[in-house]
């Protein structure tokens, strides 16, 4: 026995592939987050894959759907599912740890880098954009995360920007290069599924 | 009842499915059968609109599918080959509860159709388990519950006995059969007939997009040589299948 | 690490919207009271909720120890200065004070995440934030949660496929191009899948939501936040002679 149809505000076809696509994304940043690699200079400080995750959204769904991703990333995590560096969750991370500004700097980079490369908020074929764009468009997202990453570190420690600086980045930023020589590795080769 | 007419689907250069129309009564126990790339699972998917056909009709229930997509979804059901990626949630009752709780319907009714969903598949009392502590022969009838719960008059199933072992194979045929028994039409897609010659009533041939026969399980055996098939012959060893497409 | 474990505390049979308020309105009062006389009252506060969470501190401190090396670092940073006398321990007082209020921020909201499931934060954000919005976060959340695993075997299986073909002493950037690309390749074939799988399922933008309840256990610790929060406003705007 069919229910009453008229009611039932059914999900345009097309959205449901990109909530889909925005979800599992979400689902491999948090993924990207368990993997890491010894840092050839200091040994002690992985490097980790997440911020790899967040240009490849902004370059593959776009601004609005990439933001959407990683916002749904920080979601995920700030209710418990363990997204976050190490398996770890919790609201705490997004309102009280350290690091929150690179928390939440993550889906304005995304949306930045997506902003650039896609020249507006209607999707381009990023396979057919130059290297230089897609460099400037991470050099962009890059310094969104370390502003906001190190603006945040400030107020919520109570500490100079260049300390702040010092203490929360400085370790982390020669492998910046190396995520977005990695990311235009990924788009030039010729295996990506993805449309 | 399912009516196709003079469907045509391409994607890009290649066509799909090629001109095919058939015709599948309610009750009906349907095997459609054919090599990789025949265009088996891309013609299942325009009988709920998941895939739009560039030419020809779908009626279901004499109402064209892509006029009511909510009617066609509920009087269809699917379920997907490699059911791991269709579950939306991590527990069985949260997963089985997803389309009832689509439909708008009332909790209460929700909670009924969950619980006679599991029951029909043998899965009573394991809502709360996690699906990916299951087995595979449990996840496939997880899935199966999945789409009952829609309370569908016909229920499709693609490939849905790839990589199960012999006692999986048999739970899910016998559930299959008890459903056809209670009324709802099983369309089975495979390219393995052990354990569904004997139960179809039909059964449809495809090659190159195309109906190469379509006849009863006793005649199919014939037609089936032709195809890239595996066919039951009276003593056969179980033969390990290649997961197609 | 931390996660949900079913049970029967104080905080378990709270309402998940209660939860998330309660640690909004600590996380504001404790920014606002980062005295030492206002910590201690917040760790105070913050112990009595980690008890009704029936959480262990030392438990949860040690899930989140990745944040210590930060805590510790920015307040010995902030006492080093160039030159004679180098140490100026003064400096450090603010940012110590900080560290241990994000501490006790941190480790709180840790008793949210062990006295709550995922389906009861799903419904609690569908709950709150309306519309379409609000089924995007919702239904997102519970698909992180359940691919999240999915994903992660892939990637194992990824990396572990990768250092026995090509081995370990590649460049940095091509290993991370290879897993990353394997990783995503995966994930969209999963994604396509699901999205049939969820269209056929109806997908829409106006379900029947999970069931709350929010009981009359509820009531005092509303109450309880909505005070928390009118301290640190009163005290933000400068009208509070306490503390």
């Amino acid at each position: 026995m069919a229910t009453s149809t008229d009611s039932v505000d059914l999900v345009d076809g097309e959205i449901v592939g990109n909530i889909a696509r925005a979800a599992l994304f979400a689902a491999l940043v948090a993924g990207f987050s368990y993997v890491s690699f010894p840092n050839p200079l200091a040994p002690n400080i992985p490097v980790t894959l997440q911020v790899v995750g967040v240009f490849l959204a902004g370059i593959m769904l776009g601004p609005l759907w990439g933001t959407s991703a990683i916002s749904l990333y920080l979601a995920a995590g700030a209710i418990g599912v363990p997204v976050f560096s190490g398996g770890s969750a919790g609201l705490g991370y997004l309102i009280g740890s350290p690091t929150l500004g690179y928390l939440w700097s993550y889906p304005v980079a995304a949306g930045v880098v997506g902003l650039i490369v896609h020249r507006g908020t209607d999707l381009q074929d990023y396979t057919a954009v130059g290297v230089p764009l897609l460099v400037g468009a991470m050099v962009a997202g890059t310094l969104v995360i370390y502003a906001m990453g190190t603006v945040g570190f400030a107020v919520i420690q109570d500490l100079g920007l260049v300390e702040s600086f010092t203490v929360s980045a400085l370790a982390f930023v020669p492998f910046e290069a190396v995520k977005i020589a990695a990311v235009i590795g990924i788009l030039r080769r010729d295996s990506i599924a993805a449309v | 009842m399912i009516r196709a007419r003079d469907l045509v689907v391409r994607y890009g250069e290649t066509t799909a499915v090629d001109g095919v129309s058939l015709r599948i009564d309610d009750g009906a126990y349907v095997a459609i059968v054919g090599p990789n790339g025949s265009g088996k699972t891309t013609l299942v998917r325009t009988f709920n609109g998941l895939v739009a056909p560039d030419t020809g009709t779908v009626l279901v229930d004499d109402t064209p599918v892509e006029a009511d997509l909510v009617a066609a979804r509920q009087a269809v059901g699917m379920v997907f080959q490699e059911p791991r990626d269709s579950f939306v949630a991590a527990t069985v009752g949260a997963d089985v509860a997803f389309g009832p709780r689509n439909l708008g319907l009332s909790q209460t009714e929700i909670d009924r159709r969950v619980e006679t969903a599991l029951a029909a598949v043998n899965l009573d009392g394991r809502a709360d388990e996690r699906i990916d502590r299951l087995s595979g022969g449990e996840r496939e009838r997880v899935a199966i519950a999945g789409a009952l719960a829609m309370e569908p008059d016909h229920l499709v199933l693609d490939e849905p006995l790839t990589g199960l072992d012999e006692p999986a194979r048999r739970a899910v045929l016998s559930r299959l059969e008890a459903l056809h028994a209670d009324g709802t039409s099983v369309i089975v897609v495979t390219h393995d007939l052990r354990g569904v010659l004997e139960a179809a009533d039909r059964v449809i041939g495809m090659t190159e997009g195309a109906i190469a026969f379509e006849t009863d399980a006793e005649a199919a055996r014939e037609e089936l040589a032709a195809l890239d098939v595996y066919v039951p012959p009276e003593t056969a060893p179980p033969t390990r299948q290649s997961t197609p497409e | 690490m931390l996660h949900y474990q079913p049970g029967d505390s104080l905080a378990h049979r709270l309402d998940p919207r209660t939860k998330l308020l309660f640690q909004i309105a600590f996380a504001t009062v404790a920014f606002a009271y980062t005295t030492p006389r206002g910590l201690l009252a917040v760790g105070v506060l913050g112990g009595l909720a980690l008890a009704g969470a029936d959480t262990n501190p030392l438990r949860v401190l040690w899930a989140y120890r990745f944040v210590l090396p930060f805590l510790l670092a920015a307040p010995l940073v902030a006492m080093l200065t160039l030159g004679s006398p180098w140490l100026v321990p003064s400096e450090g007082v603010g940012p110590a004070l900080a560290s241990v209020r994000n501490l006790v921020v941190v480790v709180v909201c840790g008793g949210y995440v062990r006295t709550t499931s995922i389906a009861d934060s799903r419904a609690a954000i569908q709950r709150t934030v309306p519309g379409r919005p609000g089924q995007f976060l919702g239904l997102g959340i519970e698909l992180v949660a359940r691919f999240l695993p999915v994903l992660q075997r892939d990637l194992l299986a990824i990396l572990d496929a990768e250092a026995a073909r090509l081995g370990t002493d590649r460049p940095l950037r091509e290993r991370i191009a290879t897993v990353a690309t394997a990783g995503l390749n995966r994930a969209f074939r999963r994604a396509d899948r699901l999205s049939m799988a969820m269209q056929a399922r109806c997908l829409s933008w106006n379900p029947t939501l999970p069931p709350l309840r929010f009981g009359w256990i509820d009531g005092p610790v509303v109450g309880l936040s909505v005070l928390l929060l009118t301290a640190a406003v009163v005290r933000l705007a400068g009208l509070s002679p306490l503390l």
